[in-house]
């Protein structure tokens, strides 16, 4: 969002408050970046209390699509520069937008690498998302990016609820390539309904089932813990990398809001660096 | 020639003179303006068209913007799941086009009575009663609430009311939108 934009903005503004004294107060806010950041630091406060977060560029970045195939299933990257991974403890995933913005927490273990970090999310309406990184002394460091798509929240899932729920807590693990020593794709079966999609037909909502709770861990040391919310895409996919370790096999835990709990294990992907 | 060779014909020349129809009246291809208000799913495909109303894409919008315009959205209100934890952190902010009221749901082709009094009456007052005011309707793509309201307006004897079918996300395209509240008053409560 430039200059240029922001100005049209406030120029309908403009003309538009003698007849809509009504929405005076909007109009006094601004349509503008300014807005976007005030509503960052609520939710910040919201979440992190009165630690503030730092501008984290060299540190973390989050590659965003600026425009979403399908806002129902958006792919985020979060990645740590290698002279950081070791003082960070954990990243957070905030949607601005998102009616539930608090997206994902995702904590890392002894066996765990915070080098990258992949997950596909839902997203409501054009908004900023941040990625912030927490370190193992508490501080905060974030980035942001800014992407266009809509209705992600209450996007109808396309098959009945039965269907949805066919196979629910199925696991695949998948190493992520040859050129990715190290790093692994957990899929899982879930339709992590929203509870804001609505059956069109009967006009009822499907109540919030959700994963709030996926632990990866080897030989007894965890890996990563993610904590979700109803903002992760159905069917959860998270890319995550991890460190070579004596054990053969991941142990995944999943449990989801409604109190249901899987678990897997899978002989971890040849790590030769 | 038989008959059904005759038909057999007739359906090539039907089918071959398909696109070309397509082409040339675009509105057949699409969904028909129901006679009344749309009481089916809310987000499909709707008519390209809304008899005694304009339809208007951003351009279109931001040439009306020069003068006086009542921007209307009837997009819906975020629902909060009822079994969401209490302790989910649960912001809800709705944009809109600077300027714009916002009724949630003021878009349904089922309102009752005493809804759609209150949504006419607010807007009435809004226009400070006058039928001329340049009235504008719009929810996101896909969405029949803003047809519908258009229509109603249309039918309440505003004679400037125009459609605006790319919504708030055609908006965005060009310029930022920014959080409102739903209108004082709105929804009334039920009885």
């Amino acid at each position: 969002m430039g200059m240029n934009q922001n100005r049209r903005v406030v120029c309908a503004g403009l003309v538009l408050a003698p007849l809509l004294a009504i929405a005076s107060p909007v109009l006094a806010a601004g349509g503008t970046d300014s807005e976007r950041e005030e509503r960052w630091q609520d939710l910040r406060q919201s979440i992190f209390g009165e630690r503030p977060v730092e501008d984290g560029a060299g540190l973390i970045t989050l590659e965003a699509p600026a425009r979403a195939l399908d806002a129902a299933l958006v792919p985020l990257t979060i990645r740590i520069a290698p002279e950081h991974r070791d003082r960070i403890a954990a990243v957070h995933l905030v949607i601005d937008d998102n009616p539930s913005p608090y997206a994902a927490k995702a904590s890392f273990g002894p066996a765990g690498d915070p080098a990258v970090l992949r997950l596909r999310v839902r997203i409501d309406g054009y908004t900023n998302v941040h990625a912030v990184a927490e370190t193992k002394d508490g501080q905060l460091h974030g980035t942001v990016a800014f992407v266009k798509a809509s209705g992600g929240c209450s996007a109808p899932i396309g098959v009945s609820d039965e269907v949805a729920m066919q196979g629910m807590g199925e696991m695949k693990l998948r190493p992520a390539g040859p050129d990715t020593q190290g790093e692994a794709t957990l899929l899982i079966r879930h339709p992590n309904f929203s509870g804001m999609q609505m059956n069109q037909l009967t006009r009822t909502y499907t109540p919030a089932r959700y994963l709030d709770l996926v632990r990866i861990s080897q030989g007894g040391q965890t890996v990563l813990e993610l904590a979700g919310d109803i903002s992760l895409s159905s069917d959860p996919a998270i890319g995550f990398a991890y460190r070579p370790g004596e054990a053969d096999a991941f142990t995944v835990l999943a449990t989801d809001s409604d109190g249901a709990s899987w678990q897997e294990s899978f002989p971890i992907p040849a790590h030769t660096q | 020639m038989t008959a059904a060779t005759l038909l057999r014909c007739w359906a090539v020349v039907l089918l071959a003179g398909l696109p070309v129809i397509a082409a040339t009246l675009p509105a057949m291809a699409a969904v028909a303006e129901p006679p009344g208000l749309w009481t089916g799913p809310m987000v499909g495909e709707t008519p390209a068209t809304l008899q005694g109303a304009t339809v208007i894409d951003v351009p279109a919008l931001e040439l009306l913007l020069e003068g006086q315009v009542l921007l209307i959205d009837v997009g819906k209100a975020a629902r909060r799941p009822d079994n969401l934890p209490e302790d989910t952190l649960w912001k809800p902010v709705h944009r809109s086009i600077p300027g714009a009221v916002w009724f949630p749901g003021g878009g349904g082709g089922d309102l009752s009575p005493e809804q759609a009094q209150a949504l006419l009456g607010r807007i009435d007052e809004l226009a400070k009663g006058d039928k001329d005011t340049v009235l504008v309707t719009f929810c996101k793509p896909s969405c029949w609430g803003s047809w519908n309201l258009g229509k109603r307006l249309v039918e309440a004897g505003y004679r400037k009311v125009h459609w605006l079918p790319a919504g708030i996300d055609g908006w965005q395209e060009f310029h930022d939108a920014v959080p409102v509240q739903p209108q004082p008053g709105w929804p009334p409560a039920d009885d």
